[in-house]
């Protein structure tokens, strides 16, 4: 009986870790926060069998992409912003819409899903479920086209990025 | 460990309410780096729901699908971060408020 507690873990520190992320007044403090939600995240990840993509949440999300967020938050230098929660109309319609996106999310995730229906059980799994060599052979078969698309996605990306922050802009 | 001992509408719930914290991020923040990082976020939360589906199913396509999600919030991240220094050297600013040039 591991797994429940585990999850309860991961899923409490996930959701606090968030708020941090959301009511933070220092964005410094903001982006340590996210990389603990990914960390939650990737624990979760190891819990539900998949393996691989929890070794490159922390390598690429934790890794990569922090590193270019702390970056980019300490070459701007920002100052905070000012009062975060002002009684403002427009954050009050905010917080209104995310709580009915949230009641809408609950409704579907709680209700039964109309006529298919979930499975019952969850079925077996084949063996080798989540390790990279069974993801590799399956990106490399039927997902292949994909791929190659987003290499040439992250290439666009890379040339974007270098273009935009050259110092001659346009 | 065949069978799922934490039902799969906690996971879905998790993922609901770490959506709807980054859409409250995304809402309310002004900071345009806290809006990119609410954005991911909800990223991460679509994430563990793919991930999640998936391990119901027994079907490995939606940790493909992550994999694919992962590459693209990667391309976003750096145009993005890209974008806003662009804004930033220009307009001393990092306030969504404050760039309006478009708006007309």
């Amino acid at each position: 009986m591991l797994e429940p507690v585990l999850f309860a873990l991961f899923s409490v520190s996930a959701v606090v870790f968030a708020f941090n992320v959301v009511f933070r007044r220092n964005a410094v403090h903001c982006a340590l926060h996210l990389v603990g939600v990914l960390l939650s995240l990737s624990g979760m990840f190891v819990l539900l069998n998949a393996q691989f993509i929890a070794a490159i949440q922390i390598l690429i999300y934790a890794g990569a992409i922090m590193v270019l967020f702390l970056f980019v938050v300490m070459l701007l230098n920002v100052k905070g912003e000012a009062p975060l929660l002002t009684p403002g109309a427009w954050k009050g319609f905010g917080f209104f819409f995310a709580l009915i996106v949230f009641v809408e999310l609950l409704y579907t995730v709680l209700s039964q899903g109309g006529t298919e229906g979930t499975p019952a059980a969850a079925v077996p799994l084949p063996p080798g479920f989540g390790s990279p060599a069974e993801i590799g052979r399956i990106l490399y078969s039927t997902w292949l086209f994909p791929f190659e698309v987003t290499s040439i996605l992250l290439l666009i990306a890379v040339i974007g990025a270098v273009v935009l922050a050259k110092r001659k802009f346009a | 460990m065949q069978t799922l001992s934490v039902p799969l509408e906690a996971y879905q719930l998790v993922a609901a309410l770490l959506f709807t914290i980054g859409l409250i991020g995304v809402l309310v923040r002004r900071s345009a780096l806290i809006i990119f990082m609410s954005i991911e976020l909800m990223l991460n939360a679509v994430n563990l729901s793919f991930v999640a589906f998936s391990r119901q199913h027994g079907q490995m396509d939606g940790q493909i699908f992550v994999f694919f999600v992962m590459s693209v919030a990667a391309a976003e991240v750096a145009v993005g971060l890209a974008i806003l220094v662009a804004i930033f050297r220009n307009r001393e600013t990092a306030n969504v408020d404050e760039v309006h040039l478009l708006k007309g």
